[in-house]
């Protein structure tokens, strides 16, 4: 391994996982100093089943919890405020989200509003985060993207990056994992598969954003195919919400590169969820980088196949052979979920003449790689599905 | 406004409550008991200093056993961990754990390993104390069970001592003595 004698690492977070895991919140909370937790969460977005199974968990602990059940898909900022009013008014003293992605996110921005003691229109002018947050816990279910445990924060619109976003613990019990379909479980896997991959192969990689993406690529490819054919088994669904929880983690400390950019892009121009934006892109994308060169596409074959055949597989096969893997892994659960998501961007509703609007929407973001010539190649060879050497050729 | 927030307050879980109490209880006094009856556990506690005391119990509210030595001899205090000043406290967090392991569905080194008790106390007092805890679960319980309980089943214990000592267990520890 090539040792970087200069990098930084972040990650405040706590991981509880496994059997029962649910049950140590009351305990956990009592370590972080939080009597009166909030919990966020919504009916629309989270069973009513998880929500009781999460409740009764606080069972013999003496606790009052305040949960709101009301985040929707499009929340505002006006819930913003009322939830910050009703917070100071009855006192809590602690957050904890129940369910992932805009869930996570309404949290952590009710967070920046209530510890700071600062309106909407304050965060919405000036979203830096400017000082320690109150105690903040995530509690994902199987909808995650990675995100949830990041330094980032999505709310309409306005970006917020904040080491202090970040949660102190996160719990991750595989009765709330288990997703209800296999789209869900897909995309979750997706998403957290390509931010693993993306962080393992970066530039900017050290020796701890490396242990955390290797071991969720190994938790994504050895439980991707019984996860996805199984949404409801609890072994791989644990798997999964694991390595989402720790992509956000290596997210947060590697320099976005095209694939989180693709992602967040599909994202916000066509509500493309994370996973499905990302699987479709990812095949595409490594094997840019892998003609471009710079990038070490070879070690990736270390957490897909193991340290066996990684040793066995000649070094000038190494590269190929991890592409094929990745490739026959999405393959595999394509045929798995059947049509039910996309494979290509044609086929997820992407017009073919904002393609170019896509590459607009990359040149603004922060990558110092931007190849104008190159991501376009990578955009039409996701749209149409084919491979990028052959891309735009018939 | 009022209705945005739902305040919700946790419920109780009696039952589980009264079960793992009623453990805690009967270990209490089996350790006690064990301390007379097997020259292993006996010196387990020699080495322990002089009015050493630990307690065992479930976070936040209990129940709890409290064992310790007195004037040299090692007795059961009852539930209060209050009433004595501790030396180590092993907490379990949350009846939910407790269950498991007094249902011996992990073994106390599983919990541990689980991050399921928080010890407040010296490390090597709670290794004694997780070895006091092994002996003691072997006589109380049948192989087949303790075998799940604790983390090596001791294979060269003579018949004499298994099945001896263990009517000498659960004699003292019924009759309290």
């Amino acid at each position: 391994m090539i040792f970087s004698d200069s990098f930084e690492f972040t990650c405040p977070i706590k991981t509880n996982s496994g059997k029962k895991a649910l049950e140590q919140l009351p305990a956990e909370l009592d370590a972080l100093n939080a009597k009166r937790p909030l919990v966020i969460t919504g009916k629309e977005l989270v069973s009513k089943c998880i929500i009781k199974k999460f409740t009764k968990a606080f069972g013999d602990s003496g606790m009052t919890i305040g949960i709101f059940d009301g985040v929707t898909k499009n929340p505002d900022w006006k819930l913003i405020d009322e939830l910050k009013k009703v917070y100071s008014e009855k006192k809590y003293d602690s957050i904890i989200a129940l369910g992932s992605g805009v869930i996570v996110d309404v949290a952590k921005v009710l967070n920046i509003a209530v510890s700071l003691n600062v309106d909407s229109k304050k965060i919405a002018k000036d979203p830096a985060v400017k000082g320690q947050l109150k105690p903040f816990v995530i509690v994902p279910t199987a909808t995650g993207s990675g995100l949830e445990t990041s330094r980032f924060a999505h709310f309409q619109g306005t970006v917020f990056s904040s080491f202090y976003l970040m949660p102190a613990l996160i719990i991750i019990d595989p009765r709330m994992t288990r997703a209800e379909s296999k789209e869900d479980m897909a995309a979750a896997a997706l998403a957290s598969f390509a931010r693993s991959v993306e962080a393992y192969i970066a530039k900017s990689k050290n020796p701890l954003t490396d242990a955390y993406a290797y071991a969720a690529i190994g938790f994504v490819a050895g439980n991707l195919e019984t996860a996805v054919k199984k949404p409801c088994n609890k072994k791989s669904s644990l798997a999964i919400a694991n390595a989402v929880a720790m992509s956000g983690t290596t997210m947060s400390n590697t320099a976005a590169g095209l694939i989180s950019n693709l992602g967040q892009a599909l994202v916000e121009m066509f509500r493309l969820p994370y996973g499905i934006g990302m699987g479709i892109c990812l095949p595409h994308i490594l094997a840019y980088y892998q003609k471009k060169g710079g990038y070490n596409i070879a070690s990736l074959l270390l957490p897909l196949a193991g340290p066996d055949q990684f040793a066995a597989t000649p070094d000038s096969s190494k590269a190929d052979k991890a592409l094929a893997i990745v490739g026959g892994m999405i393959k595999e659960l394509y045929e798995t979920v059947g049509n039910k998501i996309p494979k290509t961007l044609k086929a997820a509703g992407v017009p073919q003449y904002m393609l170019a609007d896509i590459l607009e929407k990359l040149s603004l973001a922060d990558d110092a790689a931007f190849d104008k010539e190159g991501y376009l190649t990578v955009i039409e060879s996701a749209w149409e599905g084919k491979p990028v050497a052959s891309a735009g050729k018939e | 406004m009022s209705d945005l927030v739902k305040e919700v307050a946790a419920g109780a879980k009696p039952f589980k409550k009264a079960y793992v109490a009623i453990m805690l209880w009967f270990m209490g006094r089996a350790v006690q008991a064990a301390a007379k009856a097997d020259a292993e556990v006996k010196k387990e506690f020699e080495a322990l200093p002089d009015d050493f005391t630990f307690a065992l119990g479930v976070l936040p509210n209990g129940p709890w056993m409290v064992v310790g030595k007195e004037k040299g001899k090692v007795k059961y205090f009852g539930w209060n961990p209050d009433a004595k000043k501790l030396d180590l406290r092993l907490g379990v967090k949350g009846v939910e754990a407790a269950i498991l392991m007094f249902t011996f569905q992990e073994s106390t080194a599983m919990a541990t390993s689980r991050n399921r008790l928080i010890i407040s106390g010296e490390l090597h007092y709670a290794l004694a104390f997780m070895r006091i805890m092994g002996i003691v679960e072997t006589y109380l319980l049948p192989k087949i069970i303790v075998q799940l309980a604790v983390k090596r089943y001791p294979t060269q214990w003579s018949f004499g001592r298994k099945y001896g000592g263990r009517l000498r267990v659960y004699t003292r520890a019924l009759l309290g003595f």
